[in-house]
């Protein structure tokens, strides 16, 4: 009966005009940068953050969590219908999506790709709603060395489960970790590498490091690659799939949303992850493998309810403990942090039309996604044919603008640019932003448990180990760190991560 | 030299080089050449605000080492080479913006080479012509620029602008300060 009484509490908060125009606001702008590629969430994020400070924080984070899955579903649009996956969790869906297009079941995949992400969703956000209590219950118990060991955790793996070089990642976490600490010392009032830069001394900010990382270097990235983009018409002709297709999309769904809501709440999953899972399982289970990529139902439910049952289960982490398990995630906390609300398991006890409203708005998102999007699919595809040339300035526009607003401060656009040069080091390099971006954001809230924790022990290093909890969740951060340095297994997950590429 | 000109073993340095940074620019007698006090340890109890740092730094440090060493050991990707002209004009575009958003950032960078300047403001300043800047310099970054359609596409984005930030939202951006 609670859950039933908490989600009343939700739906009371969320099906207010307000925020129902916020939640759609989110879906339509998701959608929109799901569809064009060369602009993922992270960025659009950060550039629209400034923009939510001025609302109240249930229409802000409904706002902001709306473009997170809009744009898991608006990148499969375009994946079936022209082969462009405009999100990297869409990539998948391309492979049979676009072959069924071809075949004239553009329709069908559409239908069956909306349907089941529907569904998934629905599945993730009632996940949330049971986990969300004993988790929260978990954490309360938590004291500053078991936080210390948890995001210990989440930072590694966030690691593992990221794509390359496993070391080059854990070092990306350790940059990011120590340009988090620049700024005052909270305990001391001393400055640290704020270089005289008065501007500093409140820390550098991530939103603008988020748009330099992700949305600049991005662009820089795709100038050089100049793709000519061309765009085919496909015609839809009917929506409705043939009770065949149904039959097979139907355990397709079922088990992609399974894997989805698994891999989403393990920090590093989220939704690309989880989409790839979805369809090597399916190759797997299926009696004719050699099939896919031809166009088979299978090829396009699994991974379509797999990315949106973990865009979903990714927020399951970060509402209930606090921590980010991707780097939305580590900007959502961001948006909460500005709006004057620490993330973490006092959010559900202390700010309950928040916590729920968010969580029924994921659910009403989802419908509107399905209920707007099918009819508007004429749309997005012709807003592809904008050619990049007029798109990139523009983003780039915005992004100015939207750090300038941040605090009125040019500084931060100095900021996007510094990190913008940074980022297209990164990508040449092959260093990955997300670890980086994950490290940024925890980093002054790590040191701040670490110091906590050791100030309680004395001094005493070994509290890490001889309180159960936080001694449990180091030997799993340990367990995954050897796992990784086996040879056998590296092989494998080097043969895994090649398969998704 | 192909040996070194790899992904890994760059990658390498630069953490090497972040780790040493924060070192000498926390630690060492050079930090006042940094703007920087040295930071205090302090000890495993009280932590100084130099604890975590230097921890950070020398793990930076030894990680950035070790990628490096088995970088050249063991061979790694080569990198690839670059385009200088979308890093460079798009780079130069935001600059350029941030440089004409206010009417103080000019004389504030110029200060920094002309020691003793007066102060003074630039004349030119505000969203319209960091607007202009940023997109031609953006647009030239790429391979297929043209006068006419990168003016027009100024234009489009400065009334877009005008309706979302100004009318919309009514936030304070001033589009040609001290005119409008």
């Amino acid at each position: 009966m609670d859950i039933l009484n908490n989600l009343a509490v939700g739906f009371g908060t969320a099906v207010t005009l307000q925020n129902l125009m916020y939640c759609l606001i989110g879906c339509l702008v998701g959608t929109l940068i799901g569809v064009l590629p060369g602009i993922g969430p992270v960025a659009t994020i950060a550039m629209l953050l400034p923009l939510t400070f001025k609302l109240p924080p249930e229409a802000a984070l409904i706002m902001l969590a709306g473009i997170y899955y809009g744009a898991a579903y608006g990148g499969s649009t375009t994946a079936i219908l022209v082969n462009l996956p405009g999100e990297s969790s869409a990539v998948v869906t391309a492979l049979d999506g676009y072959k069924m297009a071809q075949k004239g079941r553009a329709g069908a995949a559409l239908s069956i790709a909306a349907v089941g992400s529907f569904f998934a969703g629905t599945v993730g956000t009632l996940l949330i709603v049971m986990f969300a209590k004993p988790l929260t219950e978990m954490a309360q118990k938590f004291g500053p060395s078991e936080y210390c060991s948890l995001m210990a955790l989440g930072l590694v793996a966030a690691v593992v489960l990221a794509s390359g070089s496993v070391i080059k990642a854990i070092a990306m976490v350790f940059l990011g970790l120590l340009i988090g600490l620049v700024g005052t010392d909270v305990n001391t009032g001393a400055q640290r590498f704020t270089f005289n830069i008065p501007e500093l001394s409140d820390g550098i900010d991530f939103a603008p490091i988020a748009m330099g990382l992700f949305g600049i270097a991005e662009i820089i990235a795709n100038l050089e690659k100049r793709a000519s983009r061309k765009v085919e018409q496909t015609v839809i002709t009917s929506l409705w799939p043939t009770r065949e297709e149904v039959r097979q999309a139907w355990p397709a769904v079922l088990r992609g949303t399974g894997i989805g809501s698994i891999l989403g709440v393990l920090p590093g999953g989220g939704p690309t992850l989880s989409a790839f899972s979805a369809y090597t399982l399916e190759k797997k289970m299926s009696k004719r493998p050699q099939d896919f990529g031809t166009g088979v139902v299978q090829g396009v439910a699994a991974p379509e309810s797999a990315n949106n049952a973990a865009s979903q289960t990714s927020f399951i982490p970060m509402l209930t403990l606090g921590i980010p398990s991707n780097a939305v995630m580590a900007l959502m906390v961001g948006a909460m942090i500005i709006q004057g609300i620490q993330p973490g398991p006092e959010v559900m006890t202390k700010k309950p039309e928040l916590f729920w409203g968010m969580i029924a708005s994921m659910w009403i998102g989802n419908l509107m996604l399905v209920i707007i999007n099918l009819p508007l699919i004429g749309i997005w595809v012709k807003l592809l044919r904008v050619p990049y040339r007029f798109l990139y300035p523009s983003i780039l526009l915005f992004c100015c603008i939207g750090a300038y607003s941040l605090q009125n401060s040019t500084f931060h656009v100095m900021t996007v640019a510094i990190f913008g040069v940074i980022g297209y080091i990164f990508l040449k390099l092959g260093c990955e932003g997300a670890p980086f971006l994950l490290g940024l954001v925890l980093g002054p809230q790590m040191e701040e448990y670490f110091r906590r924790a050791m100030l309680l022990s004395r001094g005493d290093a070994t509290v890490f180990v001889t309180r159960p909890l936080s001694a449990g969740l180091l030997a799993v951060t340990a367990i995954l760190l050897i796992l990784m340095a086996l040879p056998a297994l590296r092989k494998k997950r080097e043969e895994a991560f090649q398969e998704d590429n | 030299m192909n040996r070194f000109l790899t992904k890994d073993f760059l990658a390498g340095l630069m953490f090497v080089g972040f780790g040493g940074l924060a070192y000498i620019a926390a630690f060492t007698d050079l930090s006042r050449y940094f703007g920087q006090s040295k930071l205090a340890l302090g000890t495993a109890v009280r932590m100084g605000p130099g604890f975590v740092p230097q921890m950070l730094a020398f793990i930076m440090m030894a990680l950035g080492a070790i990628i490096a060493i088995s970088a050249v050991v063991t061979g790694s990707e080569r990198i690839e080479g670059g385009k200088w002209k979308p890093i460079v004009m798009v780079t130069l575009g935001v600059v350029a913006f941030a440089v004409l958003f206010d009417p103080g950032n000019v004389p504030a960078i110029v200060s920094w080479f002309v020691p003793g300047l007066a102060r003074w403001e630039n004349p030119v300043s505000g969203l319209l012509p960091a607007l202009i800047a940023l997109v031609f310099l953006a647009a030239a970054g790429g391979d297929e620029f043209k006068w006419g359609e990168t003016a027009i596409m100024c234009v489009a984005l400065a009334v877009l602008c005008f309706v979302i930030f100004k009318w919309g939202l009514s936030m304070n951006i001033a589009m040609l300060n001290g005119v409008w």
